[in-house]
């Protein structure tokens, strides 16, 4: 599960966001997007001696200001239950129309335009295949 | 081209957040822009080489002393790495050449010192107090020197704050 993954799972949990520039946040992820920008709630944001608080009730932060993002440590584990369940779905998805000739032909890319000529539901296995094969490491 | 073993592949060293792969799950020391060390597990990363670290401490080292304080689970935003390494224990590395060397380099390598570890841990006050010092006395170099550059002629416009 990447690192963006588990930041999407962290919607709605309690976080610490520190900032470039040592600012810190804490508030509750409301939403986030692929270049890290957060908006928060309920947030505490300290300057960066620490010394002052400040109570926002929301925030947006751009991405590219951020340090780093510390997350509750279950987080780490309803993203991997998350991770599972969609594997499951997916293979479940994937089980009905078995045609094992075909599929091994579209995964593969070969021979695109025969696959093509037989409709719409390789291509959306086919699709299963690459994502699948693409994530993680 | 005419070496095409693929066997050969793996020798190619990634120099990209690819190599990253062998480290997934592994104890790693990663250095932050700010100076920061985290201690932790691995558990991914991506092309940015933004890091999902578990069970991370941070680890504050001022001169010889040390102090350890329990963080969680970080997400690292990749542009503020510095370096990641991973952590063999000391247990193997302890007696090894390497130790042995690193000893040599610090000048430990007297018999009575031959065992003792470089760093001691001291308490979270005590680092602390530690840390403070060693900024205060950091501004005040810079002071000293940013007045001097001055009076030579030199224009200062920007502070080191950051290490990097």
């Amino acid at each position: 599960m990447l690192p963006l993954t588990l930041l999407n799972t962290s919607q709605g949990h309690p976080m610490l966001v520190e900032l470039k520039s040592g600012e810190t946040l804490n508030g509750h992820l409301v939403n986030c997007d692929a270049w890290m920008n957060l908006t928060l709630k309920e947030v505490v944001q300290t300057n960066s001696d620490g010394t002052r608080f400040f109570r926002l009730p929301e925030c947006y932060v751009r991405g590219n200001n951020i340090k780093y993002l510390r997350v509750p440590d279950e987080v780490l584990d309803i993203a991997r239950e998350k991770n599972q369940q969609q594997r499951e779905e997916q293979r479940k998805s994937n089980q009905p129309q078995r045609g094992g000739y075909n599929r091994q032909y579209s995964s593969s890319g070969q021979r695109g335009g025969y696959n093509r000529n037989r409709g719409g539901g390789n291509f959306g296995r086919g699709g299963g295949q690459f994502q699948r094969g693409g994530r993680g490491y | 081209m005419e070496n095409t073993d693929p066997s050969l592949l793996p020798s190619i060293i990634f120099t990209t957040a690819a190599q990253l792969v062998d480290c997934v799950d592994k104890k790693l020391l990663v250095v932050l822009r700010d100076g920061r060390k985290l201690i932790g597990i691995l558990r991914s990363f991506d092309q940015y080489a933004n890091l999902v670290l578990q069970e991370t401490i941070e680890r504050i080292i001022v001169e010889s002393m040390y102090s350890d304080i329990q963080r969680g689970v970080y997400i690292v935003r990749g542009e503020n790495v510095v370096l990641v390494g991973e952590i063999v224990s000391f247990t193997l590395f302890f007696g090894s050449v390497a130790f042995d060397l690193l000893l040599t380099y610090l000048n430990l390598k007297d018999p009575e010192k031959e065992n003792s570890i470089p760093l001691r841990e001291v308490s979270l006050d005590e680092i602390y107090a530690a840390q403070q010092d060693e900024i205060d006395n950091r501004r005040r170099r810079e002071l000293t020197k940013n007045s001097k550059l001055i009076d030579i002629g030199f224009s200062i416009d920007t502070q080191q704050e950051d290490m990097y």
